[in-house]
């Protein structure tokens, strides 16, 4: 989708732009194509039995793999495959992302004023490669990964020190107490590599490892860990092929091969799924989860993702106008048909109360959520003595992300807004230049789903002043006595190691912020999925995706 | 100028051409207004200083862009295009492995069109204005402007899910071993291999997005043949030929369609372009792992290595193109070479 054939009142289209016929006839034709693919859906499924075959699973996704090095490897599409062929010491269960569980460490005790994490290591595990493993290759990963100054790299920021005492234990001495060190163990990235045959491939984990460590092109193609399977290939933008590992130390995957392919089309997709061709499609929209539920030996869900879908805007008023203005924020609260930005969100999405994700434990009640009041949010922009707002949102016009796509919610944020008399232009632009304008603090308001990088709700405190989303929002600590308070409470919630206390603070923080910060909370997404309804222990987790190790054929 | 001659001074230009497509390429990719820190650091590394600069110097983007891009020559001449920053692979290896898929693709498109639209051409023309001239010219121009996407979709909806004539998207049923790469081109890897049973896997998963991807150039070469036809058909040396009695096949297949065929050439050389350019959506909706979709990611990440390679890759083969359309209008047409 082109960023100008979005949002037909935007001012940003240029004036000059014109649809000529053989324009007019591709988006019509495209247009009428998926109506009719819809429609032509296979009612029968012929061929599923004929071909399936009970040994190989193949599942489709739209896959964005950069890197299969666990140092470097930090997206959803990347963690997939870490997560299948790498254990961590830590683990979550299915969808669950509430409470940490053994894998690699069988328990761990937390002592020297929280800031002692000494975890015990399972024994008689070995790699895939038959090399045993012990402490000093879970020191040794993560030294790497701190000193490949990669995408985890900010995972292990806070760890002083690891020491490995003896084969069997590992401790981690923290700079700072830190609760959420638990659950982001569990990140695929943090997955325990064979040490010895990385130091074969070229690996260095030494403080110089981001110049001198040579080992990516080898995990490309190989992994090197303990877990369920073993990459057997990867072709860039074309597929993964994993095969079972033999000698898992939870006893052998029920499938004995994964191929994960690379299918970008969402309708492709979703044929090859009705027709039994793939067992497992992720790739797909809304409106083709809404065919594909009436196809038998099909089924669709959706899984609550935490990530949160925020609108936003930027505090400097250089940048965000009118908008910051604290009355036009609080109209816009009210502004906004939550009932209609749901719809377009699709099935399994929910109203957010807060800026946590509702799966996540410190979530608001959703019943806690503003509702759309337009008279109030009228007599706020009275109040707030101001005429003619004005203002832009930018968005990446291209991104559908859990089936949602971003130009339609743009437009719907924009008549929402415009019924109360708020006029905002639409920018859709290319998506690394969105982000770009994003994270360099440029963009006078946007809207975006923000994607857990471990499971814990600490992680969204990076809306908080001087924060990661508040500094990029020209919000400081210092900007008000309110935005000092909240920062000071953040930094109480990342330290508190009482679950109860610290779900309590979460939640202040929340109320707090969305009063006085810059943000509209909307939803918590869902990631809609199609998978063969003879396959068994089929989930999404946000962090890892599909886990192969679970599924078996009924 | 002899032939020989003629060929080699149309080679000795390609280099000069080839480092004019890089220089611009170049600048073309560098003036996108965004960074490729943006797409391809994660939000909470990108705040970290320390390791924005360590990807800004692994890939090279520390240096100023001058430098960068005489680095980036000096490491072509010696066959490097450097590392792809979306794949993490060397450029040369990730287009060896995607080029073939889009060869093989657009040269059977390209049989196809050959294969249907110069026959279909030439019948028209000999029956102009009956029925079959009339639904000739209909169907060519519908493949003309049907877009791809579209037709593409149909074309699997119906071939595909509801009579199941056709495979489904993609080079190889994936259930498969897929044999191992040596050449790129499956039906050849395969055989090298000696996997046989896998070429009619592999040929039926190719029939379907070809003949997708020919439609546009089917209808092209059909109505340029037929119009060219029509022209020569009205000539002297046809008449003179039929006049000498010799039968109508010989007339319009020896004498009328070879004279016919110098502007089909042409035509015949810019559809292979179109073929190239077309194949990114064709590989889209058949999930074919070739260059478009190589070409796309690399834009979308701006992984300016892998920009820069497909870019090479896609001029070059133009130029080529182009180069052999010279040759064989100065095979066909001897004033050519002499001017």
């Amino acid at each position: 989708m082109r960023s100008r054939e979005v949002g037909a009142r935007s001012k940003s289209r240029p004036a000059g732009r014109r649809v000529n016929r053989r324009t007019f006839l591709t988006a019509a034709g495209g247009a009428a194509g998926l109506v009719m693919a819809h429609r032509l859906l296979p009612a029968d499924p012929a061929r599923a039995a004929s071909s399936a075959d009970r040994a190989t699973l193949v599942a489709a996704f739209s896959l964005t793999i950069r890197s299969l090095d666990p140092g470097r490897a930090l997206a959803p599409d990347e963690l997939m495959v870490t997560h299948a062929a790498y254990d961590s010491l830590v683990t979550f269960d299915g969808e669950d992302l509430s409470t940490p569980r053994p894998s690699l460490a069988t328990d761990w005790k937390i002592s020297g004023g929280s800031r002692l994490y000494t975890f015990t290591l399972r024994s008689g595990v070995r790699f895939a490669s038959g090399n045993p493993f012990t402490s000093a290759d879970v020191k040794w990963t993560f030294e790497r990964v701190v000193n490949l100054k990669s995408n985890p790299a900010f995972f292990l920021d806070n760890v002083a020190e690891v020491t490995a005492p003896n084969p069997r234990t590992v401790v981690l001495r923290l700079k700072a107490p830190q609760p959420s060190i638990l659950p982001i163990l569990s990140s695929p990235a943090l997955g325990i590599v064979d040490s010895k045959l990385m130091l074969e491939h070229g690996a260095d984990a030494g403080p110089d490892a981001k110049t001198k460590d040579q080992a990516e092109p080898y995990l490309m193609g190989h992994s090197a860990g303990t877990g369920a399977f073993v990459l057997a290939s990867y072709a860039p933008n074309q597929e993964v092929v994993l095969v079972r590992n033999p000698q898992h130390w939870r006893g052998p995957a029920a499938l004995e091969r994964v191929v994960i392919r690379n299918i970008s089309e969402a309708t492709t997709e979703a044929l090859q799924l009705a027709r039994g061709d793939l067992d497992i499609a992720v790739g797909i929209d809304e409106q083709n989860a809404e065919t594909l539920r009436r196809v038998p030996g099909v089924t669709i869900r959706e899984s609550p993702m935490a990530a949160s879908f925020v609108f936003m805007v930027n505090m400097d008023p250089q940048i965000g106008g009118p908008l910051n203005n604290p009355k036009v924020l609080q109209a816009i609260r009210y502004a906004l048909d939550y009932d209609g930005i749901l719809k377009l969100a699709g099935p399994g999405a929910t109203r957010m109360s807060g800026v946590i994700p509702n799966i996540l434990p410190g979530a608001l009640d959703p019943r806690e959520a503003v509702k759309t009041d337009r008279a109030r949010a009228r007599a706020l922009i009275k109040e707030s003595g101001l005429s003619d707002i004005k203002g832009r949102i930018n968005y990446s016009s291209s991104a559908i992300n859990y089936g949602i796509r971003y130009a339609l919610l743009a437009q719907k944020i924009q008549a929402d807004l415009a019924a109360v008399g708020i006029a905002v232009e639409l920018n859709g632009l290319p998506g690394p230049v969105a982000l770009g304008e994003y994270r360099g603090g440029r963009s006078p308001s946007l809207f975006g789903g923000y994607l857990l990088d471990y499971p814990d709700a600490t992680d969204f405190l990076v809306y908080l002043p001087e924060r990661l989303v508040g500094k990029r929002l020209h919000w400081p600590a210092s900007s008000s006595p309110a935005a000092k308070e909240l920062a000071q409470w953040g930094d109480e919630a990342e330290q508190e190691g009482d679950a109860k206390k610290r779900v309590a603070l979460l939640q202040k923080i929340q109320r707090r912020l969305i009063e006085v910060g810059p943000y509209v909370p909307m939803f918590t997404p869902a990631q809609p999925y199609g998978f063969r309804s003879n396959l068994r222990g089929v989930t999404f987790s946000t962090v890892w995706e599909v886990d192969f190790s679970t599924i078996r054929r009924a | 100028m002899n032939l020989l001659v003629y060929i080699g001074r149309r080679v000795l230009l390609l280099p000069f051409m080839l480092v004019g497509i890089t220089l611009l390429s170049f600048i073309l990719s560098h003036t996108v207004p965004a960074d490729p820190v943006a797409a391809n650091v994660g939000e909470q590394a990108a705040a970290n200083p320390e390791v924005v600069a360590a990807f800004r110097h692994r890939w090279g983007l520390d240096r100023p862009l001058p430098e960068q891009y005489l680095i980036y020559l000096g490491h072509l001449v010696r066959g490097d295009m450097g590392t792809s920053i979306s794949t993490h692979q060397p450029v040369v290896a990730d287009l060896r492995h995607h080029l073939p898929a889009t060869i093989e693709l657009a040269v059977a498109a390209m049989l196809l069109s050959l294969l249907i639209g110069i026959p279909l051409g030439i019948a028209s023309a000999a029956r102009r204005d009956s029925l079959f001239d009339q639904i000739s010219r209909t169907g060519s121009l519908v493949g003309v402007s049907m877009p791809v996407f579209w037709l593409g979709l149909m074309a699997l909806i119906i071939f595909y899910a509801r009579l199941g004539w056709a495979p489904s998207a993609g080079q190889l049923n994936p259930r498969l071993p897929t044999p191992p790469f040596v050449t790129g081109f499956v039906v050849l890897d395969a055989l090298l291999a000696g996997q046989s049973a896998l070429v009619p896997d592999a040929l039926a998963h190719l029939a379907l997005p070809a003949l997708v991807l020919s439609s546009y150039a089917v209808g092209v070469i059909t109505r340029m043949m037929r119009g060219s036809m029509l022209d020569v058909l009205g000539e002297d040396f046809v008449r003179t030929a039929r006049a000498k009695g010799l039968p109508g096949r010989i007339v319009l297949l020896r004498h009328a369609a070879r004279n016919a065929l110098l502007p089909v050439i042409t035509v015949i050389g810019l559809s292979f372009g179109g073929l190239l350019s077309g194949a990114v959506v064709t590989e889209t909706v058949f999930a074919w792992p070739g260059l478009g979709s190589y070409a796309f990611q690399s834009a979308t990440s701006l992984d300016f290595p892998a920009i820069m390679g497909v870019g090479i890759v896609v001029a070059s083969v133009y130029l080529l193109v182009n180069l052999l359309v010279d040759v064989a209008y100065a095979v066909v047409d001897p004033r050519i070479r002499m001017g």
